[in-house]
């Protein structure tokens, strides 16, 4: 029998063939094509990719300065040279240190304070929302006032306020930063939750008998995380945003190649017509926030909840 | 006189094999005000509500939004907790026979036989005081279809473990057996074990509705409890659904529950009908008789409601007048009597029956009124801007149907009309022929609702 004699080809598609991992991955896939069809989304996962390639291949693309890598190496003999001389393609700052250098480790910097922040408020907000909304009455009023209270404060202000207690370091920044955000994914988690609840899945479930565990776990939270997300993306712009206005401010060490303490170690020599030192950390800064800002209005497009199940 | 007597209906006639029979069921919410939250009152979802389910039944739950049905549909579901009253599981016709004869006797002049007969029913069948694992198996036993497929599906799991959760909960299945099982399922509500692995959005309302049912299904349940499962479709695939659930009820004996506003559907499906009305069953009995020689006014006005296509009745149909009564501080006597075509004096008439009458009939002659003074909710004087205003209230008063209620004649005296009305007690369910029951005080007394001709004058 010849392969063209047999109508019962059995495709890949065949949904008998099927298995669910793969009917998830189908579904993500999707999600990820429609995301890509939006030309700015790309634009920013470009730049994103950029200064993650950046930061993996700092070691190749310098000579790690010792023992501190954070800190660039310190060229005496050329101070303050502008962009294009030898040896330093984007000039030097009042210390002989290389741009260059302090932008390339400084996306280090930036990626670190973005993940830890991000994924420390993410995950202690989920929590915080999540037991207010599924215990709801006192526990519920109780943490929400606690939240109130850190929201009355404007978060440069009170993160300032944090990392000028516990003195001037990176880490104090990144500990300054974690302490604020999360009230506002334990508020997003909380108003998802409480809408979720109502839903008549979740009445579904409890008539099926379903534990309250399982049903938070199963139904409640994945249908509560689409806004975090999109949020969790623009904060990874928001969060470097504010952690260099506090190095700027003068709350990293010093010398750090940390963007905003770039920015502010180059401040003195504008005046004086050195504008590079300033202006290609800016550059870097904006290109950062940008990037992930893009990135989380292509995320909200497709995951909005009124265009959710087409 | 104002508060709620416990509803006891006397010499009813029980239900061969009852899978649920509820006794006064309850849903009050309170209404909370102000700063402290105070509560300033109560909404009465659902305020007394006499039902009994027999084994192999449809029972029809209808009425118009509002009047508490689903909120019920949920009690008897265990999705909401009753603020007042009992739910009986599986109780037989003598045993129903004792509860509603136990339940009017107080408990400090009962026998020591009745005594032990009481708590051995308490025990063994009802709600709350059963034993744990039995509650457990009842709620096994009753299952949900709800209104709105695609609300009570979550959008983020597969059909298979959609259908497949009640199996992992209570039979711990997974993997083959679970897809063997869900497929089987599948097939059953016609849709085809090759579904499995989609998500509910890739379906129609049609196919998810058949989902839900495959849900319901997979503990085997007896009761199943139908939420206006097809009002929320097009009325060519409501025909199928509806169908797959005759079908179902025959191939498994199923018991259904089926909550609708839609007359029609439930004539067809069901063998006992009950009708509800702003919380409470107005009428109760066999589907067929209530829909030919209804014994509550609302009953006939909701079967004639039904648009037809020869514009036959038309003429002498009963309309409701109105809108609903708050259901925060229903109607004295029968609840439906502001609105009925048919009521008398007898029918309970107060205070506020006048006052809601003149606020939607004449809203100018409503803000005249500067005070009212209660003495209790049937008598009152009602104090207006002006002298002129109070006799144009009198005169409305006097050619109204209330006016037939009052027990003394209205006084004026300078912009004040005193009002007073005979206190009525409220409305109960009453057994008026075998299997037959209704609230109307007018059928309670006259035996039948008064010829279609006689209207509101």
């Amino acid at each position: 029998m010849t392969a063209l004699a047999s109508p019962r080809i059995s495709l890949p598609t065949d949904p008998n063939h099927r298995t669910a991992a793969g009917v998830r991955w189908e579904r993500r896939l999707q999600l990820a094509r429609e995301v890509l069809r939006n030309p700015l989304t790309v634009f920013g996962l470009v730049i994103i990719g950029f200064f993650l390639l950046m930061a993996a291949a700092a070691p190749l693309l310098t000579e790690q300065n010792q023992p501190d890598a954070y800190q660039a190496p310190r060229d005496w003999s050329n101070i303050d040279v502008p962009p294009g001389t030898d040896g330093h393609v984007l000039g030097t700052d009042s210390t002989g240190g290389d741009v260059l250098y302090g932008i390339i480790w400084g996306s280090r910097l930036s990626l670190q304070l973005s993940f830890t922040v991000v994924f420390t408020t993410l995950v202690i907000g989920t929590i915080v929302g999540s037991i207010a909304a599924m215990r709801g009455g006192r526990v519920d009023n109780v943490l929400m006032r606690i939240v109130d209270i850190f929201l009355a404060i404007p978060e440069l202000i009170f993160a300032l306020a944090i990392a000028a207690v516990l003195g001037p370091s990176f880490e104090n920044i990144i500990l300054a930063l974690a302490s604020v955000f999360w009230v506002k994914y334990a508020r997003i988690v909380r108003g998802e939750i409480i809408r979720v609840k109502q839903s008549e899945y979740v009445a579904a479930a409890r008539v099926v008998g379903d534990s309250t565990w399982n049903i938070y776990r199963k139904d409640v939270l994945p249908n509560s995380l689409t806004p975090l997300m999109v949020q969790a993306t623009l904060d990874m712009g928001n969060v470097v945003l504010i952690g260099a206005t506090l190095s700027y401010l003068g709350l990293a060490q010093a010398g750090l190649t940390e963007w905003g303490a770039m920015v502010s170690a180059g401040q003195s020599g504008l005046l004086a017509g050195e504008w590079w030192v300033s202006t290609f950390a800016g550059l870097a800064i904006v290109l950062w926030a940008l990037a992930f800002n893009l990135v989380g209005d292509g995320l909200r497009d497709v995951l909005d909840p009124k265009m959710e199940g087409r | 006189m104002n508060q709620h007597q416990p509803t006891i209906i006397r010499d009813r006639t029980p239900v061969s094999d009852a899978v649920l029979t509820l006794h006064d069921v309850k849903v009050h919410y309170p209404v909370k005000e102000g700063l402290l939250q105070s509560v300033t009152g109560h909404v009465r979802a659902v305020d007394g509500v006499d039902l009994t389910i027999g084994r192999g039944q449809t029972l029809g739950l209808v009425g118009e939004s509002g009047c508490g049905k689903t909120t019920l549909g949920r009690v008897i579901a265990g999705l909401v907790e009753p603020t007042g009253g009992d739910l009986w599981v599986n109780l037989t016709a003598e045993q129903q026979r004792d509860v509603d004869r136990l339940r009017a006797v107080e408990p400090a002049s009962m026998t020591a036989a009745d005594r032990a007969a009481w708590q051995s029913l308490q025990t063994g069948h009802r709600l709350g005081s059963m034993s744990r694992e039995n509650q457990r198996a009842y709620r096994r036993n009753c299952q949900v279809v709800f209104q709105d497929s695609f609300a009570s599906l979550n959008p983020r799991q597969l059909v298979r473990d959609i259908v497949g959760r009640p199996l992992r909960v209570h039979q711990g299945l997974s993997g083959d057996r679970l897809n063997a099982k869900v497929g089987e399922l599948l097939d059953m509500v016609g849709l085809g074990s090759q579904h499995m692995y989609r998500y509910p959005h890739q379906f129609s309302g049609g196919q998810r509705q058949r989902i839900s049912i495959a849900r319901a299904l997979a503990l085997n349940p007896e009761f199943v409890v139908l939420d206006e499962p097809t009002s929320a479709l097009d009325v060519s695939v409501q025909a199928q659904i509806l169908n797959l659930l005759v079908d179902l009820q025959g191939e498994l004996g199923l018991t259904y529950l089926f909550i609708t506003h839609d007359l029609g559907v439930v004539q067809h499906l069901s063998t006992t009908i009950a009708v509800m009305y702003l919380g409470q069953i107005a009428e109760y009995g066999p589907t067929d008789l209530v829909f030919n020689d209804p014994l509550h006014p609302y009953t006939r006005i909701l079967r004639d409601s039904n648009p037809s296509l020869d514009g036959e009745n038309d003429a002498t149909e009963w309309e409701l007048t109105g809108s609903v009564p708050n259901p925060i501080s229903p109607p004295h006597g029968c609840r439906l009597h502001p609105r009925c075509p048919v009521a008398r004096a007898e029918c309970g008439w107060s205070v506020d029956d006048v006052l809601t009458d003149i606020e939607d009939r004449a809203p100018l002659l409503f803000e005249t009124i500067s005070r009212v003074e209660r003495q209790d909710d049937f008598t009152a004087d009602v104090t207006f801007d002006t002298e002129v205003s109070a006799r144009a209230f009198a005169d409305r008063l006097q050619a109204s149907r209330a006016h037939d209620a009052v027990d003394r004649p209205l006084e004026i005296a300078d912009a004040t009309v005193s009002v007073s009305f005979r206190e009525v007690p409220d409305a109960t369910l009453q057994q008026l022929r075998e299997g037959r029951l209704t609230s109307c005080t007018r059928t309670q007394n006259l035996g039948a609702l008064p010829p279609i001709h006689e209207t509101r004058r």
